[in-house]
C-alpha cells in the first residue's frame, strides 16, 4: 500500500473518535468554508509563518508527520507539506489573479494533470469557488515563490462523483503546487479598475444596472483620506453623489457582505479634471475601499409589464440626456444602453405601444451613436447607427453621425457616400455639405500621401497595376470586387 | 477559329515585352483561351501554355484560364483530363501566386450547388501550394481562403445518421477530411514557432487558424452526429475532424479552460460586434464544451482543479445557449451535456444560492418545454430523467426552493405531478430519524405544500387534464396523514388540515360530481344518438391531423370509449379521495 494512502487513514481512523468522516454532511462544510472564508484575511499569512517556524521543532496537535491541516474544521481533509518556503510572508488576497504550477497525482502516483506538460503557468482567482475547495484553501496559506504538496480528501476535491475520464470517484488527490505570482484582480479590460477582495461576500447576486445600493466608502489618493462616508445611490447614477464611475462599476460585481479595495486610474477616477472639492488632482490614481451592506435589485426586464418598461426607458433617457448634456459620456451611455435592450423584444407585440417603443429605440440608439462619437469609440458609433438605419434607412441624423464615424475611421469613401444620403433627404442640411467637401480633401490628401510614398519606390510596381486595372473591364463584377479585397487583404 | 485568334495573338505578343501588352491582349487570352478550352482543344493549349517562348504571356495572363479549366476538370472527361490537369500545375508554378489565389477563391465561391463539395476537394491542394509560396505575407490569405471555404461548406447539409455519414451524399465529410490537409502546414508552422520561441511572428496565422476552428465549431460540427460508433474500426469521418479541430485549437496556443469559461470570466459588459464576437460565438464555446465534457476530446490538456460547482455553472450558460435551437442535432448535445455536467456534480452538494444565477432557473424551465412539447420521444425520455438528476445536485434548500419556482412556472400538470412526487420523496426523508431538516418539514414545508394542495382553478378544475397533479396531490397527501401521527405533527399537515379541505378537497368533490354527471349525460346523449342515426353518415365538426396525416372521424364507438374511461378515471379519483377522508374520519374520532 502507498504509504500516503496508510497514513491518512490511520489519520482518519483517529479522527473518527468525535467526528465520524462518514457524517460529512457538504452544506455543513460549505457553512463553515464560508464562515472561515469571512475572516480578515489578513490573519492567514501569520498563521502560515507561525506554524512554518514550529514545523519540526513541536509539533502541535494539527500537525502530523504529514503536515498541516489546511481545513476550517480541522478534519484532515487538506494537509500541506511546505517543500520550499517562499520570499516573503505575504499571500494572495481572495479575488486576487494567482500564476501557479501544479502536478496532479492520485494516490498509486499516476498522473493525471500537470501544468507543465502544457508548458505554462495555470492562472485562476482565488478564493471564489472556481477551484476546488482543497485548492481555494492551499493557494491562499501560499507566499509567493512557494512550493508546497498538498494531500486532498474527495470532499475538497471531487467528491463521490466520478470526473471521467482520469479520476475515479472517491479520490484522494496529491498536487504538487508553486506559487509564482499573484496580483490584484483586473474588472476592465484596461486595467483600470483592480479589485483585492478583504472580506468575501454571501451569495451569488450582485446589485444589477439601476439597483438601489447601501455602501460604506473611503477614498483615498496617495496615502491621504479624502471620503468617507455611508451612502445610498442607484446603480449607473453614482456620479450625481460625487463617486467615481470605478466604484460605480466595481459594485455591480460585488456580493452582499464584500469589502474590497480598489485601485482606479484617472479614467474610472475623477479624470483629467480631479475634483475641487474633495482636494484630488487631476489625472489621480485613487484608491477606494467598499463595503456592500445591502441591495435590491431591480427587476429583470422580462419581468416587467410594458407599462413598467416605458417608464424605465423614459427615466434613463432622461437622466442619460442629463449626464450627456455635463460631458459624462460613459455614464449617459449606461443610461441609454439599458433602454434598447428593454424595448427591443416588445415592438412586434404590442400594437398600441408600438410608435412610443420604436421612438425611444431609435433615440437612444442615436443618443449612443453620439456618446460613442464624443468618447471616440468609432466602431461602436457606426454598429448603434447601423441598427437605426435598419429599422429606417432614411434617418438622416443617423446616416450624418455615422458618416462622422467613418470619416474618423479614415473611410473616407463611405463617409461620403454616408453624406451624400444626408443631402438626398434634407438638401438644406450645410453641415453635410460642409463635410462632404472635408471628406473630398481628405481623399485629395491620401491620395498625395501615397502618390509621395510609393512614387520612386514602386514606380514599376505600379505600372504593373495599372495594367491590371485596365484588364478589369474585361472581366464581369466579380473579380473587380475581389481585386480591392486583395489589396487590403494580401 | 479560336485556336488561330489565339496562336495570332501569342505570336504577336512574344515579341512584346512583358510592360507592353494591351488590354485588347488580354481580352483575346481569355475569351479565345476559354473557347479553345471548351471545343476540347486541350493538348494544344497545354502546348501553348508550356512552350517556353510563351513564358512571359502564361505568366501575366495564365490566371484567365483557371475558371474554364476547372470547369473541364469537374466533367472528367478522360482524353482532356490529364492535359488540364498539367495546365493547372503549370499556372501554378509560372503566375503570380497572389492571382492564382485569386482565381482558385473566385472558382470555389462560384461553384454550383451540386458542385461544391467536388470543386473544393479538387481545389484545395493547389490552393494550398499557392499559399505556401505567399511566405510570410500568407496569414491574411489563408484566412481568406478557410472563411471562403467554410461559407461554401456551410451550405452542405450535414450528415447526422450512421448510414448517412457513410455515404456522404453531399459531400460534406470529405471536404472536411480535405480541410484537415488543406491546414495541416500551417498548423505546423505555428507549433514550430513555439519550439523555436518565434511565436509573436505567428500571431496573425494563429489568430486565423483559431477563427477557423471556431467556426467549424458552430458549422459543421455544432450539427453532426458526434458519438463514438462503437464495432467501428476507422474513426467516423466528422468525430475525427472534431478531434482535429479541438487539436488545432489547442495547437494554436489558446486555452481550453480560457474558452469554455470566457463567457463566464469576460470583463466586458456588453459584448462588441467585430472580431472578439465571432471568436466568442455562444454556439462555438458550447460546442466546444460539448466535445471536452461528453465526448472528452482535448480533455488531457484540460485543468483538472476547477470546481464540479464553476464547471456545472459555465455549463449552465452553454446548455441555455444550445437549448434555445430546435434541431435533435443540436437539442441532443446540450441534453448530453446537462447530463454529463450533472453527474461531473455531487449530489446535494450546489448551495441554494447558486438559484439566485438567472440560468440555474431557466435552464429546467427550457428542459421542461423538451419534456413537455419536444416531438421527439427519445429526447423526452432523456429530459426527463435529466430533470431529476438537476434535482439531486441542490442541497436541501435548494431542492425545496427549485420546486416552488418550478410549481409556479411549469404548467404541465405531469411535470407538476412529478415535482410533488420529488416533494413526497424528500418529506419522507426529512421524517427518517436523524434526518430532519428546516425545509421539508415544520414551519416552512406548509407554504410549499399550499401549492401543491389545492385545485388550480378549483371546482371548475378540469380533472381529466390535470389527472397527473391531482393524483399525486392526493397520494401526497394520503402519505402525510398516515406517516406523521397527529400528536407529532412535523408536517404541520394536521394544523393545515381545515384550509385543506376548504382549497382542495371540497372542490375536488364537487368538480368530480360535476365532472360525472356530465360525463354520465353525454354518455347517454350519444348511446341514444347512436340509435337514432345508426346508418346516417354524420358529417364531422372538423378534421384533425397529426404530422400530415389525416386522423380517421371518431365513431360513436370511440366516443363511447373515450367517455367510458373519463368515468373510470374519476371512479379512481374518486376511490383516493374516499381513502382519506377515512384516515381524517378516524383520526378526529380519537
Amino acid at each position: 500500500m502507498d504509504p500516503l494512502e496508510k497514513s491518512s487513514t490511520k489519520n482518519a481512523n483517529k479522527k473518527t473518535t468525535n467526528e465520524p468522516p462518514e457524517d460529512i454532511d457538504f452544506r455543513e462544510i460549505n457553512e463553515s468554508y464560508s464562515q472561515w472564508e469571512e475572516q480578515d484575511a489578513y490573519d492567514i499569512p501569520k498563521m502560515t509563518t507561525d506554524t512554518e517556524v514550529k514545523m519540526g521543532t513541536e509539533p502541535t496537535s494539527n500537525l502530523t508527520e504529514q503536515g498541516q491541516d489546511l481545513t476550517p474544521r480541522q478534519d484532515g481533509g487538506v494537509r500541506k507539506v511546505i517543500k520550499r518556503p517562499g520570499d516573503s510572508g505575504e499571500t494572495p488576497m481572495i479575488g486576487d489573479k494567482v500564476y501557479v504550477h501544479y502536478t496532479g497525482r492520485l494516490l498509486n502516483g499516476k498522473k493525471f494533470d500537470s501544468s507543465h506538460d502544457r508548458g505554462e503557468p495555470f492562472t485562476f482567482n482565488l478564493g471564489i469557488g472556481q477551484m476546488i475547495k482543497a485548492w481555494d484553501l492551499a493557494v491562499a496559506s501560499m507566499s509567493k515563490g512557494e512550493v508546497c504538496e498538498i494531500t486532498c480528501k474527495p470532499e475538497y476535491t471531487y467528491g463521490v462523483s466520478w470526473n471521467p475520464p482520469k479520476i475515479p470517484p472517491n479520490s484522494t488527490l496529491v498536487f504538487e503546487i508553486e506559487l509564482i505570482n499573484f496580483k490584484g484582480e483586473q474588472l476592465t479590460e484596461d486595467g483600470g479598475i483592480v479589485r483585492r477582495i478583504k472580506q468575501k461576500g454571501e451569495g451569488y447576486a450582485n446589485p444589477n444596472e439601476g439597483a438601489v445600493v447601501d455602501v460604506h466608502l473611503e477614498g483615498s489618493c496617495a496615502g491621504h483620506v479624502f471620503d468617507s462616508r455611508n451612502v445610498r445611490f442607484i446603480i449607473g447614477e453614482a456620479e450625481d453623489h460625487d463617486i467615481p464611475l470605478g466604484v460605480d462599476r466595481a459594485i455591480k460585481r460585488m456580493e452582499k457582505g464584500e469589502c474590497c479595495l480598489l485601485y482606479l486610474s484617472p479614467k474610472y477616477g475623477f479624470g483629467t479634471e480631479g475634483h475641487s472639492h474633495f482636494g484630488v488632482s487631476p489625472n489621480a490614481d485613487l484608491i477606494y475601499e467598499v463595503l456592500l451592506k445591502e441591495f435590491v435589485k431591480v427587476k429583470n426586464t422580462w419581468d416587467m409589464t410594458m407599462t413598467e418598461k416605458l417608464e424605465l426607458a423614459v427615466a434613463a433617457k432622461q437622466k442619460g440626456t442629463q449626464y450627456f448634456k455635463a460631458g459624462k459620456y460613459i455614464q449617459a451611455v449606461i443610461q441609454y444602453q439599458k433602454i434598447v435592450p428593454c424595448l427591443e423584444l416588445e415592438e412586434n407585440q404590442s400594437e398600441e405601444h408600438k410608435a412610443p417603443v420604436k421612438a425611444l429605440v431609435l433615440s437612444s440608439l442615436l443618443n449612443l451613436a453620439m456618446c460613442h462619437l464624443r468618447l471616440q469609440e468609432y466602431s461602436h458609433a457606426v454598429e448603434k447607427c447601423n441598427k437605426v438605419i435598419e429599422m429606417d434607412n432614411s434617418n438622416e441624423k443617423a446616416l450624418y453621425r455615422r458618416g462622422k464615424a467613418w470619416l474618423q475611421m479614415n473611410e473616407f469613401y463611405l463617409a461620403k457616400s454616408d453624406f451624400e444620403r444626408v443631402l438626398e433627404i434634407n438638401t438644406e442640411n450645410k453641415a453635410a455639405q460642409a463635410q462632404i467637401t472635408i471628406c473630398l480633401q481628405k481623399i485629395r490628401e491620401h491620395h498625395e500621401r501615397e502618390k509621395q510614398t510609393y512614387a520612386n519606390m514602386f514606380q514599376k510596381f505600379a505600372d504593373q497595376d495599372a495594367k491590371v486595372g485596365k484588364r478589369k473591364p474585361s472581366r464581369e463584377d466579380g473579380p473587380v470586387k475581389r481585386r480591392r479585397r486583395s489589396k487590403e487583404n494580401l | 477559329m479560336a485556336l488561330d485568334q489565339l496562336t495570332e495573338m501569342i505570336q504577336r505578343c512574344q515579341v512584346i515585352p512583358e510592360d507592353g501588352f494591351k488590354v485588347e491582349d488580354y481580352e483575346i487570352f481569355q475569351k479565345a483561351g476559354k473557347n479553345c478550352l471548351e471545343e476540347m482543344k486541350t493538348a494544344e493549349i497545354l502546348d501553348i501554355i508550356k512552350e517556353e517562348k510563351n513564358k512571359v504571356i502564361i505568366k501575366c495572363m495564365g490566371w484567365n484560364l483557371l475558371g474554364p479549366l476547372i470547369k473541364i476538370v469537374l466533367k472528367k472527361d478522360k482524353t482532356s483530363l490529364q492535359h488540364c490537369l498539367s495546365m493547372l500545375t503549370h499556372i501554378l508554378e509560372v503566375c503570380s501566386p497572389k492571382e492564382v489565389l485569386l482565381g482558385l477563391l473566385e472558382q470555389i465561391e462560384d461553384a454550383d450547388m451540386d458542385k461544391i463539395a467536388e470543386t473544393i476537394v479538387l481545389l484545395l491542394q493547389p490552393l494550398q501550394t499557392v499559399l505556401l509560396k505567399l511566405g510570410k505575407k500568407k496569414p491574411p490569405s489563408v484566412g481568406m481562403s478557410l472563411s471562403t471555404i467554410l461559407n461554401q461548406i456551410s451550405q452542405l447539409p450535414v450528415p447526422y445518421t450512421q448510414e448517412q455519414e457513410e455515404d456522404d451524399a453531399h459531400g460534406l465529410c470529405q471536404c472536411c477530411v480535405a480541410l484537415l490537409t488543406f491546414t495541416k502546414p500551417f498548423v505546423e508552422e505555428v507549433q514550430q514557432s513555439y519550439t523555436n520561441k518565434m511565436v509573436g511572428d505567428m500571431e496573425e496565422l494563429r489568430n486565423e487558424l483559431l477563427k477557423f476552428c471556431i467556426k467549424c465549431l458552430s458549422n459543421p460540427l455544432l450539427h453532426a452526429q458526434l458519438e463514438k460508433v462503437p464495432d467501428v474500426a476507422d474513426e467516423m469521418p466528422m468525430r475525427r475532424f472534431a478531434t482535429e479541430i479541438v487539436e488545432i485549437l489547442c495547437c494554436t496556443g489558446e486555452s481550453l479552460p480560457a474558452l469554455i469559461f470566457h463567457r463566464l470570466l469576460s470583463k466586458k459588459e456588453e459584448p462588441g460586434f467585430l472580431e472578439e464576437d465571432a471568436k466568442y460565438s455562444k454556439d462555438s464555446l458550447a460546442c466546444l464544451s460539448y466535445l471536452i465534457f461528453v465526448q472528452h476530446l482535448g480533455m488531457d490538456k484540460f485543468p483538472l482543479v476547477f470546481s464540479p460547482e464553476f464547471i456545472l455553472h459555465c455549463n449552465m450558460l452553454h446548455i441555455e445557449t444550445l437549448m434555445k435551437r430546435k434541431e435533435e442535432s443540436v437539442l441532443s448535445k446540450a441534453l448530453d451535456l446537462f447530463e454529463k455536467t450533472l453527474l461531473r456534480t455531487n449530489q446535494n452538494s450546489v448551495t441554494v444560492q447558486f438559484l439566485e444565477i438567472t440560468c440555474f432557473l431557466s435552464v429546467p424551465q427550457a428542459l421542461v418545454q423538451i419534456m413537455t412539447l419536444c416531438p421527439i420521444q427519445h429526447l423526452r425520455t432523456k429530459g426527463l430523467q435529466i430533470f431529476q438528476l438537476y434535482i439531486d445536485i441542490f442541497d436541501v434548500e435548494g431542492k425545496y426552493k427549485l420546486f416552488r419556482c418550478l410549481l409556479e412556472v411549469s404548467h404541465h400538470a405531469g411535470v407538476e405531478g412529478y415535482i410533488i412526487q420529488n416533494i413526497k420523496k424528500q418529506i419522507d426523508l426529512a421524517l427518517k430519524p436523524g434526518n430532519g431538516n428546516l425545509w421539508f418539514s415544520g414551519a416552512a414545508l406548509l407554504p410549499l405544500l399550499r401549492l401543491v394542495l389545492f385545485l388550480p382553478q378549483g371546482p371548475e378544475t378540469d380533472l381529466l387534464q390535470n389527472l397527473d397533479r391531482i393524483m399525486e396531490s392526493l397520494n401526497l397527501l394520503r402519505y402525510l396523514l398516515i406517516r406523521d401521527k397527529e400528536y407529532d405533527n412535523q408536517t404541520g399537515i394536521w394544523t393545515e388540515l381545515y384550509k385543506i379541505e376548504d382549497n382542495f378537497l371540497k372542490p375536488l368533490h364537487t368538480g368530480l360530481n360535476m365532472s360525472k354527471a356530465h360525463y354520465e349525460a353525454e354518455l347517454k346523449n350519444t348511446k341514444e344518438n347512436k340509435k337514432h342515426k345508426e346508418s346516417k353518415e354524420e358529417n364531422p365538426l372538423c378534421t384533425l391531423s397529426v404530422a400530415g396525416e389525416k386522423l380517421p372521424n371518431m365513431t360513436t364507438e370511440m366516443q363511447l370509449q373515450v367517455l367510458q374511461s373519463a368515468m373510470f378515471t374519476f371512479d379512481l379519483i374518486e376511490s383516493v379521495l374516499a381513502r382519506i377522508e377515512e384516515i381524517i374520519e378516524v383520526k378526529a374520532k380519537k
